[in-house]
């Protein structure tokens, strides 16, 4: 494997910072400078990808692996365009099986190799995948969704629904919905430290929160259990320990305090989550849940998450059609959000609309796809091989 | 209104000359066939099925392979069974387009063993025996009046070109081979010019103004370009009158290709794709509509399918020859269009128009070539949503007829584009352009009457704030998420700020400049939608850009003559002295209601196909629409 | 009332007495209130006092962990029942003879199923016989043929005809599928009764065909 020109380099440099137009005249300029190499291929690949432009970042990937049989992130970008462009799974299930054995424990191989098989219509083959993506790592959603999606077309909601809410459960999404709403979104994580905090109820309830965020749930609670024994009828300070309890999973302890603050505040957004998010998990409790997260939804609308929430809830109350429409106003809101596309397709499945369904996965997957920043990693780890060698 | 049972079926013609239908007939119908089995089987009831369904054309393709398995010895049995097939076209009241160099990786009908791998489009002594065997075949049919017209072949055929050299050299030695045989029908070249330049960077355009007819041609991978998504819904619903407008140059442009790409969709939605191209084709100057394939291709069975990459696929029957619901909506069609008279009614002149600007024939590393359509779909689109006729024009054509032009997202015009837009508002025409990234042209202070401070980048939150309200347009503030490339700094000149981002920053500026109004929008817009999810794009923004584009058209003079409440229906207005005909088409898969308003009291509304008509005496009336619905209507007025 | 229960209930809970818990809930069942309305007038506020009693330092952390763990044991008594009552509908349904389309046959019969129908999901490529024969099996009056080919969509009709040949001319045959959607005569056409266009729909149609069955005095 040849080292990377300076042109390169610097393609590379424009690429990490988002300037796509520089960054494809500077791997331009290495091609002019014949420096045909892998690395600057497999740039121009992610970059065409990056724009959606599939046919160009195929021709990028596949100049890549030409000139390297083993340029891991143009595999990644080959697989990823055939994928998005639709209709060349036959192609697809060659590349993530290439990739798959070239990088055995990149999790998002097996589960793309799984999506191109299910679209290619080779169904066991696809949950095999899966399954295989989940024993490399148990927390890994989107393969949770796409068997969600499998149980749907060979058993129906009523088994799907469980993993839909598993899959969203190790979704990083429901957590960021709740500090949204808590006014928490952009707040670094950062460790609190209960000495420190003013004695302020606002102080107290803000260090709780930023606590609960970087997952210090005993400073949380520290924090609450001070504000409460100030105003033992505070409703924020009950919805945080709500939220506290339910990330220890002590789901009546969550429901008990979450109750007792919409009983004080029955607006209160995270409050209402609280309680929604404990009823859902209760067979019996989908209509209250349904009931809870339509409240939140008038509260707190601009939230896709929180469509999401209810979309699920009325999927579980058979009401699809109604689920549909709250699943189409959360991708509205968040495109990016592949917790609403997956729930999406599932609504599309139930009207018989498999095309849509199939494509609302492909987006789910490209978003997944993007915010996981694969190909850097891939490429620095190609990058470090070719130094090393 | 399409998809319901006829109430009426008054007698009276079921063809219509001027805007022909027809089918691309196939030679092979199943995978496991080979090149020897061209068009072998009984054609007879598909030729019966198409006169019934009031097509007027069908396609077929001639077998290179078949017709000279030896280098000028020509093969008696292929040459008869073409002739078979003509003549059972000419029985049926049928007219054939015959396709001589196509390739539908199946048939194998260039694949000459003789020719050894060299090129069939760059060898001379290839191009040679290519014009012997056109001149062979024409030679035998000129007379014949089944021929509508001679095609030089196909897109699949074409994308094999490298260069525009070579492509006009091959098209005028084939061109002129005909033509020293046959000096009278029309010969096309089967290709479109924008998806052609897309997949291979060689621009068709000069080649194709040669011809008698143009082609608009949606391909499998122009489809996955553009508009990657659901096609009963979104851009892909637009894109078929967006490609034949784009193609629409100098001669009449037939739609060509229409039909579904994929299997993966259930019949349904094949019959609803179908119907929109088809009205798609009628409402935006399209002189007929070719549909992608008559019969289903017999191949491997799979749930939920897989793409067809080469178009050969799905048809308008199924594999045993039974009509799918498709066909049901060619023939409801080919009813409408019998009655519409296109030389009583003519279609209301488009005053409006996107520029496409000349930049999108660069290559990489530009990235223009790859944006800028996408932009310009967008901007068809939301024009089409604010109900102005409207087309597309390119960079350098001329803007003469036009009162309104919108530059989508542009990263640069020609000097001589910026003088003539510069004389073009003076003179009372609008623009409306919305930055692109990059350095603006000094015009941009001229025109707009703002000073380019910089590109403050990236931006993830569209935020506007009306400080004019009514001035562009019932705006109204929002904040949306959308990701942006670019966003331009402006400040003093001579332009009134319409709307700000959220710290005060001008997003939408207004200039009068000489007689015309010149509209700057400070991000790209049509491009941002485009690059993130155009099926999801958030709506206060696509308000917005459909209500700036209206208010500035209809205030030049380019807006709707008939409006429409509904952003997702379609309107194309025919003109005549006596009376007009509205086509409404709607690309959404929910019923509806449209309100369509009139500038004039109208007296009645009646289905063009005949029928009662309904008394109306109102500016306004309601059209209902099932899902992807269509309606042809004769409105007349007191 | 309620209140009162709610508050006794919230004692029990404290008191880690599930027998007591369990015995409130008698009560007030007993009282004729609806296993529905358990949860809403009893179990809710009594866990609002729980967690208003631990929020003002009533009871101390353990304290509240041990009642949460008496409201577990109680939970079930109060939940609103999770699956739905038997609705005494007997439908017959598969994908048509030569068509191996499931995915969506799946779904409605899962649906169906989920919402207390008793079905009898025959799979696919089944022949109009064998719809006939599990009708009379059954005493079903309800048949739902799922197509997506024109050809198989328009087989629908020899189901029809297998069943009036058994002698079966009161069945409801309800069909769904592509070809349906796209050409709304076809259903007529083939003699079927209604059009299934998904899984909610599904339970729209089969209400009101349960409903009509009922009122005409046959069996559904």
């Amino acid at each position: 494997m040849a080292g990377r020109s300076p042109a390169v380099i610097a393609a590379e440099d424009l690429a990490r910072r988002g300037q796509v137009g520089a960054a494809v005249r500077a791997c331009h300029d290495a091609l002019a400078l014949g420096d045909r190499g892998a690395h600057v291929h497999a740039l121009l690949a992610s970059l065409m990808l990056d724009g959606d432009f599939y046919d160009e970042a195929i021709a990028e990937a596949t100049a890549a692996i030409e000139s390297d049989p083993d340029c891991s992130p143009a595999y990644l970008a080959l697989g990823l365009a055939y994928d998005r462009r639709g209709g060349m799974s036959d192609q697809s299930v060659l590349v993530w099986h290439e990739l798959a054995e070239v990088v055995p424990d990149l999790v998002t191989a097996h589960v793309q190799l799984g999506e191109a098989f299910s679209a290619a219509a080779f169904d066991e083959e696809a949950v095999g995948s899966w399954k295989r993506a989940l024993e490399l790592d148990p927390r890994e959603s989107r393969a949770t969704y796409n068997l969600a999606i499998a149980s749907l077309k060979r058993e129906g909601m009523a088994l799907a629904l469980p993993l839909f809410r598993q899959a969203g459960e190790l979704d990083p999404s429901q957590d960021e919905l709740f500090f949204a709403l808590l006014g928490l979104a952009d707040a670094p994580v950062i460790a609190v430290d209960p000495a420190r905090v003013k004695p302020t109820r606002e102080a107290r309830l803000g260090a709780a929160g930023l606590a609960l965020k970087a997952d210090d749930i005993f400073t949380a609670a520290e924090l609450v259990r001070s504000a409460l024994d100030t105003q033992p009828d505070d409703a924020e300070a009950l919805a945080l320990a709500a939220y506290a309890y339910l990330k220890q999973e002590a789901a009546n302890e969550a429901m008990a305090c979450a109750l007792r603050a919409v009983s004080l505040q029955p607006d209160l957004a995270t409050a209402l989550y609280c309680l929604g998010v404990v009823y859902a998990r209760r067979t019996g409790l989908n209509r209250h849940a349904a009931r809870v997260f339509i409240a939140l939804a008038k509260k707190a609308p601009a939230h896709a998450l929180v469509h999401v929430l209810l979309a699920e809830s009325l999927l579980a109350l058979q009401r699809y059609e109604q689920a549909g429409r709250a699943y189409r106003t959360a991708v509205r809101l968040d495109p990016a959000c592949v917790r609403a596309r997956f729930g999406l397709a599932a609504t599309y499945l139930t009207e018989g609309r498999h095309a849509e369904a199939s494509w609302e996965i492909r987006r789910a997957a490209y978003y997944d796809t993007k915010r996981q920043g694969l190909f850097w990693k891939l490429y620095e780890e190609y990058v470090a091989a070719g130094e090393e060698a | 209104m399409a998809g319901s049972t006829e109430a009426h079926k008054p007698a009276g013609p079921v063809r219509n000359a001027l805007f022909p239908v027809g089918v691309d007939l196939y030679p092979l119908d199943d995978e496991r066939a080979s090149f020897g089995d061209w068009y072998v089987r009984d054609l007879e009831a598909d030729f019966a099925a198409m006169a019934a369904a009031n097509l007027s054309l069908v396609r077929v393709f001639v077998s290179w392979k078949l017709f000279e398995p030896q280098v000028g010895q020509y093969d008696d049995e292929a040459e008869d069974r073409l002739g078979e097939l003509l003549a059972a076209a000419r029985a049926h009241d049928l007219k054939a387009i015959v396709t001589f160099f196509a390739d539908d990786r199946l048939a194998e009908m260039n694949d000459v063993t003789w020719a050894k791998k060299r090129d069939p489009r760059t060898d001379d002594y290839l191009i040679q025996r290519e014009v012997s065997l056109v001149q062979r075949i024409v030679n035998r049919y000129r007379t014949d009046p089944a021929i509508w017209a001679w095609e030089l072949g196909n897109e699949a055929f074409f994308t094999g070109f490298a260069s525009e050299d070579a492509l006009q050299k091959w098209t005028t030695a084939l061109r002129e081979a005909i033509r020293e045989v046959d000096t009278a029908r029309a010969i096309m070249l089967g290709v479109d010019a924008e998806t052609l330049v897309r997949e291979t960077g060689v621009d068709a355009t000069a080649a194709i103004a040669q011809f008698e007819y143009a082609v608009s041609h949606v391909t499998a991978p122009y489809l996955s370009y553009i508009a990657e998504g659901p096609l009963t819904y979104g851009p892909a619903t637009y894109l078929d009158s967006f490609l034949l407008r784009c193609n629409l140059r100098s001669v009449p442009v037939l739609s060509d290709g229409v039909g579904v790409h994929s299997l993966d969709g259930s019949v349904a939605e094949e019959a609803a794709y179908v119907r929109t191209a088809l009205y798609s084709a009628l409402m935006n100057r399209g002189s007929g509509v070719m549909l992608r394939r008559w019969r289903d291709m017999d191949a491997e069975k799979r749930e939920p399918y897989y793409r067809d990459p080469f178009e050969v696929l799905v048809g308008l029957v199924d594999g045993s020859g039974d009509a799918k619901p498709a066909l049901d909506e060619v023939k409801r069609f080919t009813r409408v269009v019998a009655r519409l008279d296109l030389r009583h009614y003519t279609p209301a002149p488009e005053r409006a128009a996107v520029l496409i600007p000349a930049e999108r024939h660069e290559p990489l590393p530009s990235l223009a070539g790859l944006y800028d359509p996408r932009s310009c779909l967008q901007a068809y689109i939301a024009a089409k949503e604010a109900h102005l006729p409207v087309t597309l024009t390119p960079e350098g054509a001329g803007l003469e007829g036009l009162m309104t032009v919108f530059v989508p997202s542009a990263g640069k015009l020609s000097p001589a584009m910026w003088v003539e837009l510069a004389s073009f508002v003076q003179s009372g025409g609008s623009v409306v352009l919305s930055y692109g990234g990059g350095d603006a042209d000094p015009a941009v202070r001229e025109i707009f009457g703002v000073d380019f401070l910089g590109d403050h980048g990236v931006r993830s939150i569209v935020s506007c704030r009306v400080a004019q309200p009514g001035l562009l347009g019932d705006l109204s503030a929002f904040d949306a998420r959308l990701d942006l490339p670019h966003y331009a700094l402006v400040g003093g000149g001579s332009a009134t700020v319409v709307a700000t981002d959220a710290t005060g920053s001008p997003f939408l500026t207004l200039n009068q400049y000489g007689q015309g109004r010149a509209v700057f929008i400070a991000a790209p817009l049509e491009r941002a939608i485009a690059q993130s999810d155009p099926w999801a794009a958030p709506e206060p923004i696509r308000h917005l850009l459909r209500t700036v584009y209206r208010s500035v058209a209809s205030a030049a003079g380019a807006g709707p003559v008939i409006d429409c409440d509904d952003p997702a229906v379609e309107i194309a207005h025919f003109q005549s002295e006596d009376s007009d005909v509205v086509l409404v088409l709607s690309h959404d898969v929910g019923s509806k209601t449209a309100t369509l308003t009139a500038e004039r009291m109208v007296a009645s509304v009646s289905d063009v196909r005949g029928g009662k008509p309904a008394e109306v005496g109102a500016k306004s009336f309601g059209v209902p629409l099932g899902p992807n619905g269509a309606a042809a209507l004769r409105v007349d007025y007191r | 009332m309620a209140a009162e229960a709610a508050a006794q209930l919230y004692q029990a809970f404290v008191d880690q007495d599930p027998a007591e818990a369990i015995q409130v809930v008698e009560r007030v069942r007993a009282s004729g209130v609806a296993q529905d309305a358990l949860f809403d007038l009893l179990y809710a506020p009594a866990m609002g006092l729980l967690g208003g009693a631990w929020a003002s330092g009533a009871i101390d952390e353990m304290a509240f962990t041990q009642a949460a763990v008496v409201a577990e044991q109680v939970g079930s008594f109060v939940m609103p029942s999770a699956a739905r009552r038997d609705t005494g509908v007997t439908v017959v349904l598969g994908t048509v003879h030569r068509d191996h389309h499931s995915i969506g046959r799946t779904i409605v019969a899962a649906t169906l199923k989920e919402a207390g129908y008793r079905v009898n999901d025959l799979g696919v490529d089944v022949r109009p016989s064998d719809f006939a024969e599990r009708v009379q099996e059954t005493g079903a009056r309800i048949v739902i043929a799922f197509a997506e080919t024109m050809r198989t969509a328009r087989s629908v009709s020899s189901i029809r005809d297998v069943l009036r040949a058994e002698g079966i001319d009161d069945a409801v045959v309800l069909v769904s599928g592509g070809p349906f959607i796209a050409d709304t005569g076809l259903a007529r056409e083939v003699g079927a009764n209604g059009v299934i266009g998904g899984a909610e729909a599904a339970l729209r149609i089969m209400a009101r065909v349960a409903r009509d069955l009922a009122s005409a005095g046959g069996e559904a």
